[in-house]
Formats: structure tokens, C-alpha cells, sequence
């Protein structure tokens, strides 16, 4: 303990006296034992630190920052996956990488903290009770649906939504169930829809694909793929809806609750 | 000696040798490089084919007068040579040409010298960097300034450090501020007569401001100049308790002089807290402000602070534009900004005189500016617990990136962007070296939702005359020529030239990696080029042969 700071033990004041016998514990057992700075206090401490030295980069709600390339910390972390791992990104950061360490004189059991935090934005997907059943809701997708008309699961499927082979890791049941009752919430950039008129003066419309400062990538509903340029565009429309309908009438209470269990499987591991 | 510099004697003596050998002869009986007096910086301007300081001349109007590229060949634009920055990050550089040799900076704070033509090196500094540095926002490094032979970097370990520009040999290290304290240094700086002055960053770790002027020859301070009065100062009572002392009002971008008024321009930014005004109530002078320091003795001759007791993080880290327009049927010296907050200013120069503004992007957290150029806020969006949605977001509707100003169009180009985020509250002691901000900001959107544009302004009535949009978030600078031209670069890795009168679209090359520097414009033997940084990569292009 001789790395806690004054400032840290002036931080922790308010803490329980459960909180503080667990502050106390070495730091080196700790990280044989996996965090034990996982109390609400811990989370909360760990979400303070959070908001103050990490979230410039990685975002007030830990959701992660297209443009300093910080990623989201709510879903699988990419690069390390145990606490301890999480642990040891925070403590050495990544070299090579604009994750700089913690100062030195952030105590462990701070740090500690943080992962709690991390941890909080997740869940053990393990312990997820579904009502649904995904075996009927895999027979519902592939055989009983028009799901496959438009998604892909692990290279069956089609082209014309978002491949969904691992949309279990990312996308809780509630998420997966609001995605199907209402699809016109959140629609990612992806699937926005452009329609123009080049300097052929031909029309063309399909999935925006990408599109830059000056260019724009479409592939359009025969799956042809376009890459227009701009200039001289003599039309140009963006239709920013999905092209998903709400399946809130078409499919039972039950039926939706398959398909989620379904949906909430398709992850790289079993779980 | 090497074998080129052994034949010279024989290519004299023998006037037969073929002409491609003379001509590499040549390049090697002109020697590169001639030491840069004060007063070539303060005609920078008439010698256009050298790039002496980060924006350009000390007015920093980003304006060349070379024309060989322009309007009717820029499309025959072909790159010359790439220059690979080995350290990974993003290149934020500005370098500087000075007769055929380039400066460019690297992250973290190294500096390397290539042969222009070419972008072959003669020699790398690396500077050695303690590893508890407190950074906010990256480790970057803008640029350079040459007096002399000496070039002068900041560096993220808040040092300022002169480098012989012939060998990269280090000539002196000083510290600025320590660094574990929370300072740090990015800003290239700028040479007044035998100063060099410089700014410091560390906005987001309660610090308190400066602006420094040092002596090239030691490294010695001559004068420091605080951007928040202390005790028994005009100003200090525009903070409450004892905020002053960590309020922050970091100056980390490069300002500008005039030399006949003999007056610098140095922008200031947010006070801290950043997001949380409650401990800091007050005006809190001088943050957000822009202050004219006498270029001799750094006296503060007049402030014009934009945003009053700011809570957003609008920065008053814009480089100090200064142009002579005409304004209300007679010619002013003015100064012209495109602020953080939203807001266009035309302020004279010589007294700080607010003369006109408005807004050039979109704003929600005031409905306009008063006579005197102060903001009319709107209630409700100062940030809460819970969050509240202003225009513009943290990053600005224009951040550090170098605007630009063309006397032929008498347009002011700025990168603009119009976004929106939530705003967030938080309480926070302050900790000397930690992080202290009191809040931070979310986008609530993708962000393919928003916009950038560049903008070009009539200063005399803050008119925009024409805007091209980019892809958002741009955080590229602006340089015009006087080939009619206007260079930039976008988050999507183009670099391009637009009509600088018209805005229309003349050229544009895919880099693939964003544009985080400002263009700048060179020549050597009578060629032009242009030289922007997308990525790691500093980019090199010119005409067609």
C-alpha cells in the first residue's frame, strides 16, 4: 500500500468500512485473485476516474471516438479480455498507440477501480435469462422469416443489412428486440440509403456504403457496386431511414422473443 | 568531401562535361540555407519561396505570392516525394522551407531536416521525454521557428529547446514549467526582433497561463507575461477565491506581430474547470481572450476577451489574423477570428476595438453579440449533471487549425463545422498534475450526421460569401496563393485546391489519412510546390514536368 496516495485516501474517505478492509488488501494479491475493488463504491470511484482522464479520448459514455481512434470499452475489448489484461492496458498503456499509462503515482488499487468501472459497462452474457428459445428462433430466421433475405450470418444469407454473425457480443436482448420493433432508431451511417444523379445523367440508388468529401460508394439493389465522384453530380439525396420494416405486427410476442434468443447466440464463443 | 564536391574543380576546368552533370553541379555550387535575420521574418512576404515561420509572415494572413501553380494547371499537380514520420502518430506540422532545405517536426517533439527537393534527410533530434508526461489531447508538435541558424521547438515535456539547423546538434534545453505539474508545450514559436516567444498548453490540468519570451542566444527568460492577473491585478477580481490560480487560460497555439504598432497577438484558452464554471465564478479574465502584448517588454496593451466566464471550452486558440481592409468607407488595421465559440470578429488591432461580428456556423449557446462584442447567452445551456445538447460542440465550430486570409479576394477561409453535443457537469477538487475539467461532452449522433465547410467571409460584414462542404470533422489549416488558389485538406484524407474566389473545386488527391497540419507553399530553382502532412506522412507535390 505504500504506492496509496494521500490524495486517493482523501478520495476514499467516504468509503464503507467493507470498501476500505478491501482497499487495503495488497495490490499483487489482488491481481492473482482477479479485481477485488469490484464494489458499487469501487465502480462509482472507477467511473470518476473514468470521466476525468479517459474520457477525453474514449468518450463521456465510454462508447469510444471515431476520430482519435479510441474504441468503445462497452462491448469485447479487442485487446485483452480478463481483468488482469484490462489491468495492465491502464497501468502500461500500448505502445505505439495514443493509450499513454496512468501516472505512476496512480495508486493500483485506482486502477483497479477503473476496471471495475469497465467491467459495469458489461455483462456476463452467461447470465442472461431469455424467455425465447434459439433453436425455434435459428429455424424462424433461416426457414420461417425473410431475415436471411437481407442479413447473412456467417456467409449465408444476403447483402442488404448488417452482417449479423457476432451481433450477440454487441447488442443486448433489449437492444435486439427494440432493433426489430423499431429499426428506424439509431440507423447506422452504413445503411442510409443515397440516391443521385452523376454527370451521365443515369440514376443510380443503393446502401451508402461510404462517402467522402468528394466521392461516394453505393452498391445498389442488384448488389452492382458504384464509386461516383461528386463534382458534377446533377442530384443528390440521402434518405437516412432503414430500409428494415418493424416486425412488431408480423411476428408473435413468442416469435420475437425466439428470434432474440437466436440473435443474442451468434457470438464468436459459446456461452 | 564527397565524390561530387572532388569533381567540382574538374567540371570547371573542363566547360565539355555533359550538361546533366553540370546541372547536378549546380545544385551542389549553391549551398542550401543562409542564416534568417529578423529582417527577412518581418519581409518573410517577399520571399516566397522560402516558408520562414508557422503561419507563413507574421501577420499569418497563410498567403503566398507565388502563382506558378494556379487556377489554370493546378489539376497537373503530381506528387513529388513522401516523407514517412518513423515514429506512429499524427503528423499535426506545419514545416518550414528555408533556401531548399525543409524543418519538419514528428510527434512526440522531434524534429528532422530534409532536402526539399527531395525529402532526403540531413539529420533527425530526437528529444528525449520523461514518461509521466500530462498531455490532454495527443502527443503533437506544430512546428518550428529559425532565427539565425538556430531553430527553436517546443516540446511535450514543456521545454523549450534550441537546434543548430545545419547539424540537429541541441544548443540549449529550458525548462518552460514542470511538466508534472501539468504543463506541456506543442505551439511552433514566434520570433519578435531577438525574442523568442512562446506559449504553453495544460488547459485541462489547472494551470495557470503564460506567455514567455526567451533569448535566443541562452535560452534565458526575458519576460513572462500571465494570461490570469494574480492578487492586486486588474482582472484578478473576475475570479473567485482563489480560482485564479488554477483557472487555467493556456496559450497553445502561435500568435502574430505587428510591427509597426509593435504589438504581439496571442490567443488564450478555456478557463478551469472546463466544463464547470461554479468554482470559478466571474468573468475569469483573460481566458477565451485575445491579448496585445507590447513586443518589447510584454505589457498587456489591450485584451478583447470573446467568451466571458466560458463553460463550453471555447478556446481562444485561433491564430491572430491581421489585415488592413476597408471597413466603414476608410481602411482599418484589423484583426480577424473565426472563434471556437462560433462567432466572427473584426476588432482593430491597434486598441482591441470590438468593430462588428456574428456567427459563421451554427450556435445555440447565444443568440448574438452586443454592441460591444460581448455574447448575449442563452439561458439554459450552461452544462448540467445530466446533460444538455449546445452547438457548438466541444471541438468547436473551428478549433487551433490555421485559417487563412487572401488580400486579392479580401476573404477571410476558414474550416467550419457545424455540430452539436451533450454537455456534462461534474465536481472535481483540483490536484496538482491531474486532470481537472469538471465535466466532458458526448455526440449523440454518428458523426457522418454533421457537416464541415470551408467558409470564406467578408470580414467587413461577416457575409459568407461562398462555402465548399467537407466531410466532418476537418481540423485542417488553410494557405491561399496568389495563383488564386486555396489548399486544404479533410478527415477523410484529401488534400485539394479550390477557386479562392468562387470556392470551386479545381483539384483534389486522396491520402487516405486525415489531415490534421495546414498546407504550405514553397519554391526551389524557380519551381513551385506544396507540402501538406495527411496521417504519418508529410506529402510533397508539384507540376507536372
Amino acid at each position: 500500500m505504500s504506492r496509496l496516495s494521500g490524495v486517493f485516501r482523501r478520495r476514499m474517505a467516504g468509503c464503507t468500512a467493507l470498501g476500505l478492509a478491501i482497499l487495503l488488501t495488497p495490490a499483487t494479491l489482488a491481481e492473482d485473485a482477479g479485481n477485488l475493488y469490484n464494489t458499487a463504491v469501487d465502480v462509482r470511484m472507477g467511473e470518476r476516474y473514468f470521466e476525468r482522464q479517459c474520457s477525453r479520448c474514449h468518450g463521456f459514455d465510454a462508447t469510444g471516438n471515431d476520430e482519435t481512434g479510441a474504441p468503445d470499452l462497452t462491448g469485447r475489448l479487442t485487446r485483452g479480455s480478463t481483468d488482469v489484461a484490462i489491468f495492465n492496458i491502464i497501468r502500461d498503456g500500448i505502445p505505439g498507440t495514443a493509450m499513454l499509462p496512468v501516472a505512476e503515482d496512480v495508486p493500483d488499487p485506482q486502477v483497479w477501480q477503473v476496471v471495475a468501472y469497465l467491467d459495469s459497462l458489461r455483462y456476463d452474457p452467461g447470465s442472461v435469462v431469455l424467455a425465447g428459445n434459439a433453436e425455434a428462433g435459428g429455424e424462424l430466421f433461416w426457414n420461417g422469416s425473410d431475415c436471411a433475405d437481407c442479413h447473412m450470418v456467417n456467409g449465408r444469407g444476403s447483402r442488404n443489412g448488417p452482417d449479423l454473425s457476432r451481433v450477440g457480443e454487441n447488442r443486448t436482448p433489449d437492444d435486439l428486440l427494440a432493433d426489430m420493433i423499431n429499426p428506424q432508431e439509431n440507423v447506422a451511417p452504413r445503411w442510409w440509403r443515397l440516391r443521385v444523379t452523376g454527370a451521365d445523367g443515369i440514376s443510380r440508388e443503393g446502401y451508402r456504403m461510404n462517402e467522402d468529401s468528394f466521392s461516394l460508394r453505393i452498391m445498389d439493389d442488384e448488389e452492382n457496386l458504384w464509386s461516383i465522384p461528386k463534382d458534377g453530380l446533377q442530384s443528390y439525396e440521402r434518405i437516412e431511414d432503414s430500409t428494415m420494416p418493424s416486425y412488431a405486427q408480423t411476428l408473435s410476442e413468442s416469435e420475437l422473443d425466439d428470434l432474440v434468443a437466436y440473435l443474442f447466440s451468434l457470438r464468436r464463443e459459446e456461452i | 568531401m564527397n565524390g561530387i564536391l572532388r569533381s567540382l574543380p574538374l567540371a570547371l576546368l573542363l566547360p565539355t562535361v555533359a550538361a546533366a552533370q553540370e546541372q547536378q553541379l549546380q545544385t551542389v555550387i549553391t549551398p542550401a540555407f543562409t542564416p534568417i535575420t529578423w529582417e527577412r521574418l518581418v519581409d518573410a512576404k517577399n520571399e516566397p519561396e522560402n516558408w520562414l515561420m508557422y503561419s507563413g509572415t507574421l501577420d499569418s494572413q497563410r498567403h503566398s505570392l507565388l502563382d506558378q501553380i494556379n487556377t489554370e494547371n493546378v489539376s497537373e499537380l503530381e506528387m513529388k516525394w513522401a516523407y514517412q514520420i518513423p515514429v506512429i502518430d499524427r503528423a499535426e506540422t506545419v514545416p518550414l522551407v528555408v533556401d531548399g532545405i525543409m524543418f519538419i517536426t514528428e510527434a512526440p517533439s522531434n524534429v528532422t531536416a530534409v532536402d526539399a527537393r527531395t525529402g532526403r534527410a540531413y539529420w533527425r533530434y530526437d528529444h528525449e521525454l520523461p514518461e509521466d508526461l500530462r498531455i490532454c489531447c495527443g502527443r503533437n508538435n506544430r512546428g518550428v521557428a529559425i532565427l539565425g541558424e538556430t531553430l527553436f521547438m517546443s516540446t511535450l515535456d514543456a521545454h523549450l529547446v534550441a537546434i543548430d539547423a545545419r547539424t540537429g546538434n541541441l544548443l540549449w534545453n529550458t525548462e518552460v514549467a514542470p511538466h508534472a505539474s501539468g504543463y506541456s508545450k506543442t505551439a511552433a514559436p514566434l520570433i519578435v526582433k531577438d525574442l523568442v516567444v512562446t506559449g504553453i498548453a495544460g488547459g485541462e490540468f489547472g494551470i495557470r497561463g503564460f506567455i514567455d519570451a526567451y533569448d535566443p542566444e541562452t535560452g534565458e527568460l526575458v519576460w513572462r507575461t500571465h494570461t490570469i492577473p494574480g492578487p492586486g491585478e486588474f482582472g484578478n477580481d473576475t475570479w473567485s477565491g482563489d480560482s485564479w490560480a488554477t483557472g487555467g487560460s493556456a496559450t497553445w497555439i502561435t500568435g502574430s506581430y505587428d510591427a509597426e504598432l509593435n504589438q504581439i497577438y496571442w490567443g488564450t484558452g478555456n478557463p478551469g474547470p472546463d466544463w464547470n464554471g461554479d468554482v470559478r465564478l466571474g468573468d475569469n479574465l483573460y481566458s477565451d481572450a485575445v491579448l496585445a502584448l507590447n513586443g518589447d517588454t510584454g505589457e498587456i496593451e489591450w485584451y478583447f476577451q470573446f467568451t466571458p466566464h466560458d463553460v463550453h471550452d471555447y478556446d481562444a486558440i485561433q491564430i491572430p489574423i491581421l489585415a488592413d481592409i476597408e471597413f466603414g468607407g476608410e481602411m482599418r488595421n484589423t484583426m480577424l477570428w473565426a472563434n471556437r465559440n462560433g462567432f466572427f470578429y473584426t476588432l482593430d488591432r491597434a486598441t482591441g476595438e470590438f468593430l462588428l461580428g456574428d456567427t459563421y456556423a451554427s450556435v445555440t449557446w447565444a443568440s448574438g453579440l452586443d454592441p460591444n462584442g460581448r455574447p448575449i447567452r442563452v439561458p439554459g445551456m450552461a452544462p448540467t449533471y445530466e446533460g444538455v445538447m449546445v452547438s457548438p460542440p466541444i471541438v468547436g465550430a473551428t478549433n487551433w487549425y490555421s485559417p487563412a486570409f487572401n488580400p486579392d479576394t479580401g476573404l477571410f477561409y476558414v474550416t467550419s463545422f457545424d455540430g452539436e453535443q451533450e454537455f456534462f457537469k461534474r465536481d472535481e477538487d483540483y490536484e496538482e498534475g491531474e486532470r481537472y475539467t469538471g465535466g466532458g461532452g458526448r455526440y449523440t449522433q454518428p458523426m457522418d450526421a454533421f457537416h464541415s465547410s470551408i467558409r470564406a467571409i467578408d470580414p467587413a460584414t461577416v457575409d459568407i460569401v461562398w462555402e465548399f462542404p467537407i466531410m466532418p470533422r476537418s481540423s485542417a489549416g488553410i494557405t491561399t496563393t496568389a495563383g488564386g488558389l486555396l489548399f486544404s485538406g479533410s478527415a477523410d484524407g484529401y488534400f485539394f485546391a479550390l477557386d479562392a474566389a468562387t470556392g470551386e473545386e479545381l483539384w483534389n488527391v486522396s491520402l487516405s489519412r486525415r489531415v490534421h497540419a495546414a498546407p504550405m507553399t514553397w519554391s526551389v530553382d524557380g519551381e513551385q510546390f506544396v507540402t501538406i502532412a495527411s496521417g504519418n506522412v508529410v506529402f510533397t507535390f508539384g507540376l507536372r514536368n
